[in-house]
């Protein structure tokens, strides 16, 4: 089955969805989209058709999120903790992702069309080489879409991805781009697999579990969290609106959250700076003490030279993972 | 037409407020009522509630009505808070109490560390958004002493607990001393403390001392462990409206189970207890 649902809402879905408009409607979404093999026990199916149903409903709540003016959701498809299953479920799991996305490529006219941009988000080196190619190709081809953006997490974990992002910048060092008193939040949030996308407004998390399961962690601070009961399969579009309903709530205290966080971290920002300077003019200095003017100066060309170096390093980051998909399609042009 | 929308829409928003607020009240009371009917009477009106918040279980035979001053004494409240940790299939080993509320009562937070020490957790942190516990974190140790007193009575080594203040923590050696660890954190201790322990990599990385693949999410972690030095917190119970964990350790709640209560205001120890239960019920498979 398609990843693109055509098809409009119906009339009493319609009126819902234009009431829900007339609030603050989340800009990006995320689900967990847990229940799939306890929804094939309840319907006494084999677990590969849970898993199945759960890929339809996905395709289904995409189309849901399109009425609603929701541009962009990630999901939480495969987790690294998940490759601890049995060999066959896992085997199972990486066939439908296989099938998954060859479909995708098929489909390149219609997601043209509706602009949609998939990224595969996590340690894509962990999965088999055939399956990263398809990946790859399925990343490229959209890559320039941008009404619609779905980001799959596939081999994924939170801890992984920070890991990276660290990782990274240390990278970054190693290569003289960046010096390791660049190293601040923002940076590290533009080193995260999902550096191209805003956090989350919304996660939901369904079949009546109330964790994270190391999903989007650092991303997710600020963001509503909504825990259903609900087995994913059996999603239907009044939970989603259950859930905005949620976020709509919460809108306004968490807005003031993160407005909060962000002043202390613009803060923190400039203490650093100020740290940095101060250490460089006694180093420069011949015992008298700076002036505030001087200060002043210094501290806006050190702000402005850490910014760009920032950015140097950031197209090369852009650059490298570019580079790793391309090549991998450029693979399989060769076999 | 837009108007119109706009105008459902305020009154789809009252309306749940209103479901919200009448819901809490009705938890409140239910206690106080305690009789199967209004329990069923209740359960039928409370229509399926979208927000993880714990089910009320059926009254306990050992539960009296009030965890804290009703004529009995502090002994056989603390033998029988024992008898209750005991009870529970797993304690958590460690308790988040993360507070999404504007003002905030430093008795009641007291309380609840209180309680969960007597139940038998090691380690209970206390935060909020905006870090005004641990700017008053001598407030709150002195708060929670007195309770401490109140609730339990005289001194008694077995919960004298340890109150560790941010960033002046020696490291502890729990195997040898069993006393319950109270922490106060803020924001600081979250992205904040990851960055810092991400320079501090980067620094050896220009120092030339490691290289940048030597970076595993276990080198981090032992990093981000070594101010802090507790486990990852199993529960976390979050109080207010605000469906948001708000910048709490983002690190270290990756399993963490979460449970929500509407108000620390005048919080119960019933309501502790049924998080704690909650807790016990659920089944972690992690990934499998």
């Amino acid at each position: 089955m398609s990843w693109i649902r055509e098809g409009e809402l119906n009339l009493l879905e319609k009126i819902s969805a234009n009431i829900l408009m007339a609030g603050p409607m989340p800009k990006h979404v995320a689900f967990i989209m847990d229940g799939n093999r306890r929804f094939a026990l309840k319907k006494k199916l084999e677990r590969h058709d849970g898993h199945m149903q759960g890929f339809n409903k996905l395709a289904e709540t995409l189309r849901w999120c399109k009425h609603l003016n929701i541009p962009e959701v990630t999901v939480y498809a495969f987790s690294i903790e998940n490759f601890k299953r049995s060999k066959e479920e896992v085997d199972g799991l990486l066939d439908l992702a296989r099938q998954k996305f060859e479909r995708l490529l098929e489909e390149q006219e219609n997601l043209e069309k509706h602009g949609v941009c998939i990224r595969v988000l996590g340690d894509l080196n962990m999965l088999p080489l055939d399956l990263q190619e398809v990946i790859a190709k399925a990343v490229v081809m959209t890559k320039n879409h941008n009404k619609c953006f779905l980001n799959v997490c596939f081999a994924y974990t939170s801890r992984y991805e920070i890991t990276n992002a660290v990782r990274e910048m240390a990278w970054g060092v190693e290569q003289g781009l960046i010096k390791a008193s660049d190293v601040s939040e923002a940076l590290l949030s533009e080193c995260l697999y999902s550096s191209n996308s805003p956090n989350p407004d919304l996660l939901i998390r369904t079949s009546g579990e109330v964790r994270l399961s190391d999903f989007l962690l650092w991303q997710t601070s600020h963001s509503c969290l909504v825990f259903q009961s609900v087995l994913w399969p059996e999603y239907s579009f009044w939970n989603l609106c259950e859930a905005i309903v949620q976020y709509q709530l919460n809108h306004k205290s968490i807005q003031k959250a993160r407005e909060l966080h962000r002043d202390e971290q613009a803060l923190q920002q400039l203490e650093a700076d100020c740290a940095c300077i101060a250490e460089h003019l006694q180093h420069q200095g011949n015992g008298k003490p700076a002036d505030a003017q001087r200060r002043q100066e210094a501290l806006q060309h050190y702000t402005v030279a850490r910014e760009e170096r920032v950015q140097d390093f950031l197209q090369a980051l852009k650059h490298k993972r570019d580079t790793f998909f391309t090549n991998l399609c450029s693979e399989t042009v060769l076999t | 037409m837009a108007l119109l929308y706009g105008l459902i829409w305020r009154l789809l928003l009252a309306l749940v407020r209103i479901k919200r607020a009448t819901v809490s009240w009705l938890r409140v009371r239910l206690r106080t009522w305690k009789g199967r009917f209004w329990q069923r009477t209740m359960a039928a009106l409370l229509l399926p509630v979208p927000v993880a918040e714990f089910k009320q279980k059926k009254a306990d035979a050992n539960q009296s009505s009030d965890g804290d001053g009703d004529g009995k004494g502090a002994g056989s409240r603390r033998s029988r808070w024992i008898s209750d940790g005991i009870s529970l299939e797993k304690l958590p080993v460690h308790i988040g109490l993360v507070v999404a509320e504007e003002e905030l009562s430093f008795t009641d937070i007291a309380n609840m560390v209180v309680w969960c020490m007597a139940v038998g957790v090691s380690y209970v942190s206390v935060y909020d958004h905006h870090g005004i516990f641990q700017k008053n974190n001598s407030s709150l140790q002195e708060e929670i002493v007195k309770q401490q007193h109140h609730l339990l009575g005289g001194d008694d080594s077995t919960f004298n607990m340890e109150l560790l203040k941010n960033g002046t923590d020696k490291p502890q050696h729990f195997v040898v001393s069993c006393r319950p660890i109270v922490k106060v954190l803020s924001p600081e201790d979250g992205k904040h403390s990851i960055v810092q322990a991400a320079r501090k990599l980067c620094h050896s990385v220009e120092k030339k001392e490691w290289s940048s693949k030597d970076i595993s999410v276990s080198v981090l972690d032992v990093l981000l462990r070594e101010s802090k030095n507790i486990p990852d917190p199993e529960l976390v119970v979050k109080f207010g409206a605000v469906n948001s964990t708000l910048g709490f350790l983002p690190w270290h709640i990756r399993l963490t189970e979460f449970v929500s209560l509407p108000s620390h205001k005048n919080v119960s120890y019933e309501d502790l207890f049924g998080a704690l239960q909650h807790y016990s019920a659920c089944h972690q498979r992690l990934g499998q």
